[in-house]
């Protein structure tokens, strides 16, 4: 047979392999990523797309090989962005004798693993299956027969245990036997000519928001199949209730019950949201920006950079690392005493709950309230992401359905939804104003995120998909996977930020010097100060908005502590700020994703209605002269 | 059927038809001015029309379940939480279709209702589901085995 189209030859082919994980969403692939490529793992984006692809290697008796955790998927028809990833990678297994594909299988629920496996014979990609979670599939009851499906299949099966790195050297030893699974399923007559056509690359993909009928009649005859061979070598069957459920695992049902009760679900979402507050709001932004801003930075820091710099000869040079818009003394404070804290904390809680399970309960508890505003549940996991970094969560859009939603959603992460860095920072200013004040900036900006939603809902052309979404089981995260995630999240996020703030300090630095900086203030008096109300200063806050809205609530924060806002500037300065357009990467990333056109649109839409939205709620508590005794 | 006009007296039991003509002659003002009361003729004991509250009625219907005896489910949203059906087929666009299969929702396979309200939730084996509304219209369910017999 001939696969191999690369020019390799035999003893490369034995050197450089590669081994693509394969499986449905939660059946523990990154766990069995983590356990076959332990520490050495980097994180990119997928060629040609935002979708995170993370690859790792081990060593073997014949060289490294490599592991690429490719995203979770149904069916190997692509009907996501994530999917289409899968799938191109799965495709190169069966064009390219060095890639083995390991087909990572929940041993509970075998059926909709072999819809899978099933697939991947039809594509020829050589195949090993793991069964895992094959300890809590025992403790059910169920003992699937490995040696007879492996025959049934004419693919290695071993069953593992990736959470306690079960198995795991049965697998890796299992990789030279790797076969494509037996395909001998006859397809409806309806069918067999559409999907022949795609594998053998005839006609294209089907598209991910009208696919073909003939896509679900293929999915159906397949599971038809795989029902069988799941009766077969699954010893007890699933049905409900033929074995009791461990204590554990009752817990987690019932508690994963109540987190979707029309009732409980609400004190519980609460209780999680804070959980986030302490540990994001008053943890993080609190005590941890305190001691580094005040403590390391404040104390030791910025004094030490100072007198070493003071020896520069040139006065210049000085301005520019340690004067009043220096880069170390205000760039590199701000983004590592105020921003890093926060956005770490916010990452390690966002992780955290993202693998216990608990974000498509918020989804479902929330799908009502998002489909006034055209979307629906499934947008809250980007809308809980954009508090984390508006720029992730626009990538994370694409799990939308439909191009309408999509567009809804990237539009409202960049007028409303502000990143930890800003919230932090919103959060620092609120302590300094009444509660009553808050309360007005976050009507205002959810008044404004609803409305502007409702206007999108019926003026957008488009649809708005279908709800469904998958819960999986609550589980306790694993602190490996949750702190390997939150580095890898906030390195990213350093990345993106740190050279932003540095250039929009430079920026602010070259503008002072030249004099320009007070020609700027002067040209946004008009607005900043007829308008809002705010000192002229502000203008500079407003400026290295176009940077970075998180930078600018930083500056207005400081501005605020040293002049004496008063409580209505505040609230102003927060709700514009709050709306002010996205930072720079997130433009970036919406021209990307979206278009060139889009992003501009939306820039041009956001800019004059944040201001126009500040000067309005600054008229509302003015006309009824909310805090004016103080 | 002559169920549904009657009511009966919350206190004494007695079956009547309401609106008689007991206030009326107990002098009532109210009697012939739209007075929405139940009045038993026989213990005189006076409640309420809940039928005349829109609230009344609203409540009524959200804690109405259709009962087996009554409607046949055809629809996973017919179903009360709790029950157990089989799947029959999925009607709907073709996107949905292709999802909800790619999701493990084929023929034959049994499903079990956990709750409906705010969205429902299904299970199927291990996988649990929420989908909306319009989502568990579109999906065809027959009773199972043990239930047709």
């Amino acid at each position: 047979m001939e696969r191999c189209h690369h020019p390799a030859s035999p003893e490369a082919q034995a050197v450089q392999r590669r081994v693509i994980l394969v499986g449905n969403p939660n059946v523990g692939k990154s766990a069995l990523f983590n356990a076959l490529t332990g520490l050495r793992t980097t994180v990119s984006n997928y060629p040609g797309t935002t979708v995170e692809v993370a690859r790792g290697t081990f060593s073997s008796a014949d060289g490294d090989v490599e592991v690429v955790d490719s995203p979770g998927v149904n069916s190997l028809l692509p009907l996501t962005e994530d999917e289409r990833v899968t799938w191109d990678l799965v495709d190169a297994a069966r064009r390219d004798a060095r890639v083995v594909v390991v087909q990572v299988a929940d041993a509970k629920d075998l059926r909709r693993a072999l819809l899978l496996t099933l697939q991947l014979g039809q594509l020829g990609a050589p195949t090993v299956l793991a069964l895992n979670m094959s300890d809590e599939a025992e403790a059910r009851g169920q003992r699937v027969d490995a040696e007879g499906l492996s025959l049934a299949l004419g693919v290695p099966v071993r069953a593992t245990v990736a959470t306690r790195g079960k198995g795991i050297d049965a697998l890796r030893a299992a990789l030279h036997e790797a076969r494509p699974p037996a395909n001998h399923l006859p397809l409806p007559e309806d069918v067999a000519p559409s999907v022949a056509a795609i594998l053998a690359g005839e006609a294209p993909l089907p598209d991910p928001e009208a696919p073909a009928p003939f896509v679900a009649r293929y999915h159906e005859a397949m599971l038809t199949h795989a029902a069988v061979l799941a009766r077969r070598f699954c010893g007890t069957h699933v049905t409900r209730g033929t074995a009791p459920l461990p204590w554990s695992a009752g817990f987690a049902r019932s508690l994963g019950r109540l987190c979707t009760h029309p009732v409980w679900g609400w004190p519980l979402l609460f209780l999680v949201l804070f959980a986030v507050y302490e540990v994001v709001g008053v943890f993080g932004a609190g005590a941890l920006v305190g001691l580094l801003e005040n403590g390391l930075f404040g104390g030791y820091l910025n004094p030490w950079a100072k007198a070493l710099f003071s020896h520069l000869p040139s006065r210049l040079l000085q301005d520019f690392l340690v004067g009043q818009y220096g880069v170390v003394t205000m760039g590199l404070t701000y983004g590592l005493a105020i921003v890093l804290p926060i956005v770490t904390t916010f990452f390690l809680v966002f992780g955290a709950l993202e693998d216990s399970g608990y974000l498509p309960r918020l989804a479902v508890m929330s799908d009502r309230v998002l489909r006034a505003m055209g979307l629906n549940g499934r947008a809250v996991l980007p809308m809980v992401l954009g508090l984390g970094c508006d720029t992730m969560a626009t990538m994370t859009t694409r799990i939308l359905a439909t191009r309408k939603e999509r567009i809804l959603a990237t539009l409202l992460l960049a007028l409303g939804v502000p990143c930890s860095a800003q919230l932090g920072v919103i959060l620092a200013m609120l302590a300094a104003v009444p509660f009553s004040a808050g309360v007005v900036w976050f009507v205002a900006v959810a008044g404004v995120m609803v409305v502007v939603g409702w206007l999108g809902k019926h003026l957008l052309p488009g649809r708005t998909g279908e709800f469904v979404v998958e819960l999986p089981p609550l589980r306790l995260p694993m602190a490996s996977n949750v702190l390997a995630k939150t580095a890898a999240r906030v390195e990213w996020y350093l990345k993106e930020a740190l050279p932003l703030f540095a250039l929009g300090t430079f920026l602010l630095f070259v503008l002072d010097r030249l004099d320009l900086l007070g020609a700027v203030i002067r040209a946004g008096q008009p607005v900043v100060t007829g308008v809002l109300g705010l000192p002229p200063q502000a203008s500079e806050a407003f400026l290295i908005g176009f940077l970075r809205r998180d930078y600018a609530a930083t500056r207005l924060f400081d501005m605020s502590r040293g002049n004496g806002l008063d409580t209505v500037q505040l609230v102003t300065a927060m709700v514009t700020i709050t709306l002010f357009v996205p930072c720079v990467a997130n433009i970036f990333i919406i021209a990307k994703e979206r278009g060139a056109k889009t992003a501009l649109a939306m820039v041009a839409f956001i800019f004059p209605f944040a201001f126009a939205v500040g000067g309005l709620v600054r008229l509302v508590m003015r006309g009824l002269g909310l805090w004016e005794m103080r | 059927m002559s169920g549904d006009a009657m009511t009966v007296c919350l206190l004494c039991g007695f079956a009547f038809e309401p609106g008689g003509s007991a206030c009326a002659e107990r002098g009532c003002p109210l009697a012939g001015a739209g007075c929405r009361t139940l009045d038993c003729p026989r213990c005189g004991y006076a409640v309420p029309d809940e039928r005349a509250s829109r609230l009344g009625v609203w409540i009524r219907r959200w804690f109405a379940r259709p009962t087996a005896s009554e409607t046949v489910p055809q629809r996973l949203a017919d179903l009360r939480p709790g029950d157990e059906a089989v799947l029959d087929g999925i009607e709907g666009d073709a996107a949905l279709a292709a999802r909800l299969t790619a999701q493990g929702l084929a023929p034959g396979v049994a499903v079990h209702l956990v709750q409906r309200i705010p969205s429902y939730v299904i299970e199927m084996g291990v996988t649990t589901l929420a989908v909306e509304r319009r989502v568990a219209r579109a999906i065809r369910i027959r009773p199972t085995q043990e239930d047709a017999q």
